[in-house]
């Protein structure tokens, strides 16, 4: 699919091949929804061409396109059954009248709601109807099947509950399907592709792997986890190897951006993920590190799973956040109590600013 | 809820006077039509089914009572369809000159009646089409159209905007997203408009009185001459029986989309 547009999104340009899974993530305002209506035909681009299975399809009515969808509220349709919604893309796409009624209940089997193919929309608790709209978006084999964040509303268990859901049927049925969510989680769950999207443009594109291992830019660091920004001006710069200049403290960082490390002097930033530093009581504890610092603890967050160190390096006013992901198995440090942290210069990802 | 006796007395209290202030005219009404008298009396003299035997008998004030079935159901028919899209029109699409349309569709009913009866008598006349039925039936629906606008535009405005993409994205053209789902999901709007329109032209009394005359007088004009030339029990069982009519249709517009809905549509 090639794409291209201006203003509420633009330069938006990607390609994706049959069968995958994109995921089109961003902040609200990012154009992401944009994008995705643009497919569906909704709106029309203002410049630029929407191309599905080699065939041009921007001057194309939505109901001459063969794409399925999930709207964020669903849009289902009120006064008919589960069955009679998943219908009414046949008969509207004229559908042989006799397969229709063994096809409905096909996919409403695929979807788990075999036996509620009589109900109506109101009668279905929140869950089951996600699965009525996936099942209306899929009855018809569309080539393209688009998802309009359909699972924002629902609580976080049923939510990751169906994000797997999706994955599952995504991957039984191999249809290409584009996501759009802001849950950054989501998209690293369920997608082959990422797209980071910001201010209408497209920051990155790239699997879930990639995009966290190997951000693009700041931006795209920052989005995606829980990432430590530290802002500095370049003092010296071997290969890819960058140190800069940070509130009196020098960093060694690896530059990461596509262009050529900058010159000394130049601003930069340098971006630390909070499970890439190292904790421990004293510096003897840390193991090998190629950058140490002390620092006091501000505030310890338990989440269960980890803990959530907020803590202040004692030679700047720099504050770091740090995962403990291991909380049970030693000790916790309390607030106000002096760390020792330690981190590598690989995992400083620095960017021009 | 466990409010204080006192308070639970006082609100019932003031309930009960709302409502025998409501319907007193219809309960005196309803004991004078059952009179055995000749004259008609609050308290009925008596009970008696006789003067609604006599109006079953009366000739005239039964070709009435069907006129004005007609005039309602003529309205009717006209304002289902105009009422609908122009109450989904002002709801769901952007309209240039929305506002001014919805000020025009609302004059009509900011005009006092004797006003546009006038002009609607001078109009028919004009036109040589006085001394029809369906002349009252267009003035009704005219004058009280915009009941059946506010009707549809409430049912129409709290539906999802996305409802209508959706069906695109089914594969449906533009008539069948209308037919297929913006209908039905108005439906409510429709029936409940569609049956105040018809109690409304029924009831209708003022236009009808300047656009009737003697060969298509209806109901409430019948009644009205009646009452000048002598006042007789047999008119209170016409009113029972009219009030009943418009009873019924109460009733089938909550089994049909239930009162709530119609309370709501403004």
């Amino acid at each position: 699919m090639v794409f291209g547009n201006s203003h509420a999104v633009k330069n938006a340009s990607f390609e994706l091949d049959e069968g995958r899974f994109l995921t089109i993530l961003g902040p609200s305002g990012s154009g992401k929804t944009t994008l995705l209506r643009m497919i569906a035909g909704f709106q029309r681009p203002s410049a630029g061409e929407i191309v599905i299975n080699g065939t041009p399809v921007s001057a194309a009515p939505p109901h001459k396109r063969s794409i399925g969808m999930v709207f964020q509220k669903l849009a289902l349709f009120p006064h008919m059954t589960a069955a009679e919604n998943v219908a009414f893309p046949l008969k509207m796409r004229r559908f042989d009248a006799q397969t229709i009624p063994e096809r409905v209940q096909r996919y409403l089997d695929l979807v788990q709601l075999g036996p509620y193919a009589d109900r109506r929309i109101h009668q279905l608790s929140g869950g089951q109807q996600q699965r009525v709209a996936i099942a209306r978006a899929l009855v018809f084999e569309p080539d393209l099947l688009l998802l309009d964040e359909p699972l924002a509303a629902l609580d976080r268990k049923l939510r990751e509950e169906m994000q797997l859901e999706f994955r599952r049927i995504q991957r039984e049925l191999g249809v290409t399907t584009i996501n759009v969510t802001h849950d950054q989680r989501e998209a690293l769950v369920v997608s082959d592709e990422v797209i980071v999207m910001d201010k209408g443009e497209i920051q990155q594109m790239a699997p879930p792997s990639a995009t966290y291992r190997n951000p693009a830019n700041a931006f795209v660091a920052g989005f995606i986890g829980v990432t430590n920004f530290i802002s500095g001006t370049v003092v010296s710069s071997a290969g890819s190897e960058v140190a800069f200049r940070s509130g009196g403290e020098t960093i060694a960082g690896t530059w990461r951006a596509k262009d050529a490390v900058p010159a000394a002097g130049s601003a930069v930033t340098g971006a630390l993920r909070a499970e890439q530093i190292r904790l421990a009581a004293s510096e003897a504890g840390l193991g090998n590190c190629q950058t140490t610092r002390t620092g006091t603890v501000r505030d310890a967050i338990f989440e269960g799973e980890r803990t959530v160190y907020d803590i202040a390096l004692a030679s700047s006013s720099t504050r770091l956040r740090v995962f403990d992901h291991d909380p049970g198995a030693h000790k916790q440090f309390a607030i106000g109590e002096t760390v020792a942290m330690g981190w590598n210069a690989q995992d400083v990802l620095t960017y021009p600013n | 809820m466990n409010a204080p006796l006192s308070k639970t007395i006082v609100i019932w209290v003031m309930v009960g006077m709302v409502l025998i202030v409501l319907s007193a005219p219809t309960l005196v009404v309803l004991g004078a039509s059952f009179t055995s008298g000749n004259i008609i009396a609050f308290p009925p003299d008596g009970f008696s089914l006789q003067w609604y035997a006599k109006i079953a008998m009366a000739a005239d004030l039964r070709d009435a009572f069907m006129r004005s079935l007609a005039v309602a159901t003529i309205c009717t028919l006209i304002a289902i369809p105009i009422g609908t899209l122009a109450g989904i029109a002002l709801s769901k699409y952007a309209i240039r000159f929305e506002k001014t349309f919805q000020v025009y569709l609302l004059l009509p009913f900011t005009i006092p009646l004797i006003g546009s009866g006038i002009g609607l008598m001078l109009l028919f006349g004009q036109m040589g089409m006085l001394g029809q039925i369906w002349p009252i039936g267009v003035a009704c629906c005219v004058i009280n159209l915009p009941f059946m606008i506010w009707a549809v535009s409430a049912s129409a405005g709290g539906l999802d905007p996305d409802l209508e993409l959706a069906a695109a994205n089914c594969g449906a053209p533009p008539i069948s997203t209308f037919l297929h789902v913006t209908l039905p999901a108005v439906m409510p709007g429709v029936i409940s408009g569609s049956l105040l329109m018809f109690i409304l032209a029924l009831n209708e009394f003022l236009v009808s009185l300047l656009l009737t005359d003697a060969r298509t007088v209806t109901l409430p004009v019948q009644i009205y001459n009646s009452i000048r030339s002598i006042i007789t029990p047999d008119l209170a069982a016409i009113s029972v029986v009219f009030i009943a009519c418009a009873a019924l249709v109460i009733a089938l517009l909550d089994r049909l989309v239930g009162l709530d809905i119609f309370l709501k549509s403004k």
